[in-house]
């Protein structure tokens, strides 16, 4: 269903740089002042941004815009604009006019400071490097025990979301409000529970990575009503981005409000700390995966593959994980349990009963394929594809009708009218239909007001 | 004089729309609300009727289709 008043909402999933550029230019200006935050954004430049920052780095005056353009070659004029647009959205560089009045780019010199020591070396131990070495931990964990430790905490999040019993334990209140603020789940009068939106369900269905990545910029939209620092969690975000798995870093250098940030984290998984009061802490990968966005993620390949699909309809998931379980009775019905498997059926009611909740068809046929195992890898597509033609099917059977809110004109006395006002209606853009046999037009309910107004004034000027 | 009406456009196949007429005929929804019929996959009708009909289409559409799974 095209119309606004109708559709689903989409979630809407930022990568690095599009989240970057939203935020004030003296927030990016601060943001800057860390060599982690200015390597984070220098690694996700365009290949042509890159060579620009590096030709630029060590030139202490603005260098004309028509030398750098000369830097590319015409066929990939193109590129260049892109990259120059980005670089000034980012602000890593502005216009500064030349002594000859012609226009050059100079490197925004916070950026350029903290680039050249991301480079070179230098500078103020990052976070989590104290000034003591930390003595080896007794308690020592590996990646795996990370890796897994990680998952389980980042689950307990998403169990609570499909309200299963598994994850009520250690959901803070603030993980809720992070839900709810961005719209995942929201709150029912009279409920004590919040309750998931379809946007919620979307989210279920995205891969890890995209998820955290969506949680945590809806995290960052708030933290300023938490009273924490959006510059001081965000750059620690980029230095945990560049921490190394499994190896163990100290609290003691980090201000109280990235203390608190900390907790925060941990309780997401994307931080393992032994203890609250513990001294030291672990990145665990969800949290290094982080700050690269969504750009360069090939994870969840360490994940495998679970479901089996019959043409029959008939999913079976090899799995023990509630979650996945509870993920795939949101569109399926389900038959049988086991302790290692479960049964489930596909049918029209189920898939009916998750389109109306706001899943697409699409989602759905990516979360069977990219959770298939590995044996309906082996041959050919990973699903029958009558199940996905049916899955489609059943998605296009709800569209059948589109409905589209407006206001008919109909009756007018002259072709002249008619066509003066369906003409100015389309101009606008506000036409949605016409005939112009019948004299007959629909315009959209925005519209109507305008075109009333119109009609009046062309009614008043042939009258006198 | 012109003649204006707020209303909703429903754009479906000619059988669906069929099916419109058919309910406005026999006041199947317990009244009229087909405002005008404007072409073969266009009508227009008025706004309440909205979520009874589109209870109704669901219903036709259950009718529709055939179980497929046997348990």
């Amino acid at each position: 269903m095209a119309n606004s008043l109708f559709s689903t909402r989409t979630l809407d999933c930022k990568d690095l740089h599009v989240y970057l550029k939203t935020l004030p230019s003296h927030i990016l200006d601060r943001l800057y002042n860390h060599p982690a935050t200015c390597l984070a954004v220098f690694r996700e430049l365009p290949e042509i941004g890159k060579h620009y920052v590096m030709r630029l780095l060590f030139v202490e005056q603005p260098v004309s815009q028509a030398v750098i353009g000369l830097w590319i070659n015409n066929r990939h004029i193109n590129e260049h604009h892109i990259c120059t647009r980005a670089l000034s959205d980012l602000r890593i560089w502005y216009e500064q006019p030349l002594p000859g009045g012609m226009q050059g780019w100079i490197l925004n010199s916070t950026f350029k400071t903290n680039m050249k020591t991301a480079l070179l070396g230098g500078g103020e131990p990052w976070t989590g490097r104290g000034a003591v070495p930390l003595p080896s931990d007794k308690n020592s964990k590996d990646v795996e025990f990370l890796d897994k430790y990680a998952v389980e905490r980042w689950e307990c999040v998403l169990h609570f979301m499909v309200g299963s019993n598994e994850g009520k334990d250690g959901i803070s209140g603030d993980t809720i409000e992070v839900l709810k603020h961005s719209g995942l789940m929201k709150l029912e009068e009279g409920e004590p529970m919040p309750f998931i939106t379809p946007g919620g369900f979307q989210f279920l269905l995205m891969d890890t990575p995209s998820q955290i990545w969506f949680f945590m910029l809806q995290y960052l939209d708030m933290v300023d009503s938490r009273g924490l620092d959006l510059v001081e969690c965000l750059s620690f975000l980029f230095q945990l981005s560049f921490s190394t798995l499994g190896k163990d870093y100290s609290t003691e250098s980090m201000s109280e409000g990235q203390q608190r940030f900390l907790q925060h984290l941990r309780e997401f998984g994307l931080v393992y700390q032994r203890k609250r009061k513990e001294k030291r802490y672990y990145p665990t990968r969800l949290a290094i995966n982080l700050a690269s966005g969504l750009s360069s993620i090939t994870s969840d390949s360490n994940r495998k593959g679970f479901i089996v699909v019959e043409t029959n309809y008939r999913i079976y998931a090899y799995t023990d994980s509630p979650l996945n379980i509870a993920l795939l009775a949101l569109f399926s019905e389900m038959l049988y349990r086991f302790p290692n498997m479960a049964v489930a059926n596909l049918t029209r009611d189920s898939v009916r009963a998750a389109l109306i909740r706001g899943i697409t068809a699409e989602q759905i046929i990516s979360f069977l394929r990219t959770r298939a195992h590995q044996e309906m890898a082996k041959e050919g597509p990973a699903l029958p594809p009558t199940i996905i033609d049916q899955i489609r099917l059943w998605e296009l059977e709800r569209d059948r009708f589109k409905f589209n809110d407006g206001v008919l004109y109909s009756q007018f006395l002259s072709q002249g009218d008619f066509e003066k006002l369906r003409d100015y209606a389309k101009d606008l853009g506000v036409l949605v239909w016409d005939n112009n046999q019948k004299r007959v037009m629909v315009v959209s309910r925005a519209g109507h007001d305008t075109v009333k107004k119109y009609w009046k004034q062309l009614k008043q000027s042939g009258n006198s | 004089m012109v003649n204006v009406m707020k209303g909703i456009l429903v754009e479906c196949d000619p059988a669906m729309k069929q099916f419109l007429l058919h309910m406005d005929e026999t006041e199947g929804l317990g009244r009229k609300f087909v405002i005008q019929d404007l072409d073969e996959t266009h009508i227009f009708i008025s706004a309440e009727i909205l979520p009874v009909l589109r209870d109704r289409i669901d219903d036709l559409m259950d009718k529709l289709s055939f179980p497929l799974n046997e348990k």
